[in-house]
């Protein structure tokens, strides 16, 4: 292939200038960043936000439309171009996907320039605000005129332009909001993560109940000089039955009995109890060589010493299994006499209004017994559009790896 | 488990072994063609068989840990092989493939796994499985593009015109971005449901993110009027991004505060 060195900006521009460009925007957005000492940029909310969308919009399809032919507006809706702002994209993410986000504190360099909030800062922005132009202007021209074959190129470009825009002139609206709640008790009070004065929601949480289910207890061989849990043979987590067995190096062990709610009892024999008293107990035979014992351990819980058995200087120990699961049954209900009793658990959010609720975390030192349950209440006004963005994705997509599949059989 | 994992590795490890063998003398005696793919086919069943029987002793699927996807990836890795020497008439793939998955077996064998039943919370989901599935079948599908690149620079060094190998690292790639852009999605569904935004800059989503944007940048380069040749060197290294988002992510400084890194054994 014979090429022909083009010089610089000499028409049609292409990856030199696109680069140059993209450099040019990227260390603009660092400088302004710096000048600002890391102030990052902040978003208006709606309906500003929205306006602003709409005017952006219509501006790059109307200069997309009517100078389709203009060698700039060619270039700047072009493949290089959008190439060079990808990696761009690429190049910053990066640094957000290296540097801790929004770790250290305000004086230091990284916050000045911007790195460790490398998602809200201006050369993240600039290059966003570019990419959505170059993107909009190559969207106009498969949408005008509009042909059938192009329905996979628009399915992609414009579901990605809207998922992207959304999301990020949308980020503004998004309320996050943590309402910690007591059993027995209602609280319409949320924290963000940044303040400890607390917000008035138009609701507010009633929790009944806060439960907390685990896994059955572990089975542990502890070094208290190390500080270290010693594993079995098999390499596996015993965790804790009638008939369940475990070895050591010349150990060996059998559960005996178990009971999951138990509580001390005369002779040191336990007594079944309440789920909500009582702490995992095991009767365990250890053998070591001829020497056979028997004894019963537990895990222990915030009011009750946990029992181990000493060997030498070891400890056979019991531990409560991890949480398996933990949800809130609550009631929900605003001034307005809408009320909705729902149980919030992890991945099973609940709705209520505009709002949806989130079991998130509880007392993790008091684990089952906690009686604190932590709400995460989150509104956000433009997850529709973005859904709507990640759906037409997902539908350009499906006829990508359809037609790829085609097109293969057709060039062989 | 550790007995039955490393017999199920083993016997899998000797089918590869055998079958790529027989492949090679296949290509004087053609009637062993046959049992040759009988036997390289059978070491990617022995892997799915191990990986069902472990699922059942687990109570969960074994998609939690990096040992237990790396079961899958041994699994399915020689299949693209096949596929591929099924569907373009490359055989050379499949020898890699098959040697990929003993890697990863290898290191299962040297890294035994803790027996761990117990599933957090977050993880109890219908999602759970759809995405990282999607995820595996994706990076499968790239690790061979990537694997066929570097096999096609390789050519290039040689001077050895290989139009059709160029067209297999493409289409892998095609199909591996697709999966790759529904992972993405699925992932951001998921996190939506389980952890109230679809999308939190965590330092897993954005390696993610990045991956999704090398293989973004080569499909428009590819697109464009980039020689198709200059850009197997490419595809051969942007598969080391997708390395550092699948286990690399672990040892990041941004990663000390993420909420969904692989658990470690
Ligand atoms: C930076 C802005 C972008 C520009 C300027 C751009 C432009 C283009 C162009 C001109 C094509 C060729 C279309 C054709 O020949 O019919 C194309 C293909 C494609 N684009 Fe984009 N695009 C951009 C961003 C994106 C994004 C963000 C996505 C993903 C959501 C995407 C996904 C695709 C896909 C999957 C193809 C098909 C590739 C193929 O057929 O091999 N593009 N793009």
């Amino acid at each position: 292939m014979a090429v022909v060195r083009r010089r610089w900006f000499q028409t049609p521009w292409e990856f030199k200038e696109s680069v140059l460009f993209t450099a040019a925007a990227v260390v603009a957005g660092f400088l302004i960043e710096l000048a600002t000492s890391g102030s990052g940029l902040a978003l208006p909310r709606l309906p500003v936000n929205a306006i602003a969308l709409s005017l952006f919009a219509t501006l790059v399809l109307s200069i997309g439309l009517g100078f389709r032919n203009t060698p700039v507006v060619e270039w700047f809706g072009g493949i290089p171009l959008g190439l060079s702002l990808i990696f761009a994209i690429a190049l910053l993410s990066l640094i957000g996907g290296i540097v801790p986000q929004g770790a250290v504190s305000s004086g230091s360099l990284a916050a000045q320039s911007g790195i460790n909030h490398i998602f809200s800062s201006w050369p993240f922005a600039l290059t966003i605000i570019l990419f959505l132009a170059n993107l909009g202007l190559s969207l106009s021209w498969k949408l005008v005129p509009f042909k059938m074959k192009n329905i996979q190129f628009i399915l992609f470009h414009a579901g990605f332009w809207i998922a992207l825009s959304c999301g990020i002139f949308g980020s503004s609206d998004l309320q996050r909001l943590i309402v910690p709640i007591e059993e027995g008790k209602a609280s319409n009070l949320g924290y963000t993560m940044e303040s400890d004065t607390p917000q008035h929601l138009p609701f507010s949480v009633f929790l009944h109940d806060f439960s907390l289910e685990e896994y059955p207890p572990q089975l542990l061989l502890y070094d208290p000089h190390s500080d270290k849990l010693l594993m079995n043979k098999s390499q596996a987590i015993i965790e804790v039955r009638k008939g369940a067995t475990a070895s050591w190096m010349g150990l060996e062990v059998l559960v005996l009995d178990y009971i999951p709610f138990a509580l001390p009892g005369q002779k040191g024999i336990p007594q079944p109890a309440d789920r909500s008293t009582g702490i995992p107990y095991a009767k365990i035979r250890i053998s070591a060589g001829s020497v056979q014992r028997e004894t019963w351990i537990s895990t222990g819980s915030p009011v009750l010493k946990p029992d181990a058995a000493a060997l030498g200087n070891l400890f056979l120990i019991l531990v409560p299994g991890t949480p398996k699961s933990f949800r809130s049954a609550v009631t929900v209900q605003d001034n307005q006499s809408h009320e909705v009793m729902a149980n919030l658990e992890v991945n099973k959010p609940v709705t209520f209004m505009d709002w949806k609720l989130y079991q998130m975390g509880y007392d993790e030192k008091a684990g089952r017994w906690s009686k604190l349950s932590l709400v995460e209440v989150i509104r956000d006004p433009w997850l529709p559009a973005v859904y709507l963005g990640f759906f037409m994705i997902m539908a350009g997509n499906i006829l990508f790896f359809w037609n790829g599949i085609k097109r293969t059989e057709s060039a062989s | 488990m550790i007995m039955n994992f490393n017999t199920a590795a083993l016997l899998a490890i000797a089918c590869w072994t055998i079958g790529a063998l027989l492949s090679l003398f296949a290509r004087r005696t053609p009637s062993l063609k046959i049992p040759a793919f009988v036997i390289s086919f059978s070491g990617a069943l022995v892997m799915a068989a191990f990986i069902a029987f472990y699922w059942s002793l687990l109570d969960r699927p074994p998609l939690r840990t990096l040992g237990e996807t790396r079961l899958w990836y041994a699994a399915l890795i020689p299949l693209v092989g096949f596929l591929v020497e099924y569907r373009w008439k490359i055989e050379w793939l499949k020898f890699y493939c098959m040697g990929l998955a003993t890697f990863f077996l290898v290191i299962n064998m040297l890294h035994p796994e803790v027996f761990d039943k117990t599933l957090m919370p977050a993880l109890q989901s219908p999602w759970f499985i759809p995405h990282v599935i999607v995820y595996l079948v994706g990076y499968v599908l790239l690790a061979a593009s990537s694997v066929t690149a570097l096999h096609n620079v390789y050519m290039q060094v040689r001077h050895k015109g290989n139009d059709a190998g160029e067209a297999v690292s493409h289409y892998l790639a095609l199909l591996g971005f697709v999966l790759l852009s529904f992972g993405l999605i699925f992932g951001a569904l998921w996190a939506k449901e389980a952890w109230g935004h679809y999308w939190t800059w965590d330092p897993k989503e954005t390696w993610a993110f990045l991956s999704w944007l090398a293989y973004l940048g080569y499909l428009h380069a590819f697109r464009y009027k980039i020689d198709s040749s200059k850009l197997q060197w490419y595809l051969a290294l942007a598969f080391v991004v997708l390395l550092v988002c699948w286990f690399g992510v672990n040892y990041l400084p941004s990663a000390q505060n993420s909420v969904h890194t692989y658990t470690q054994s």
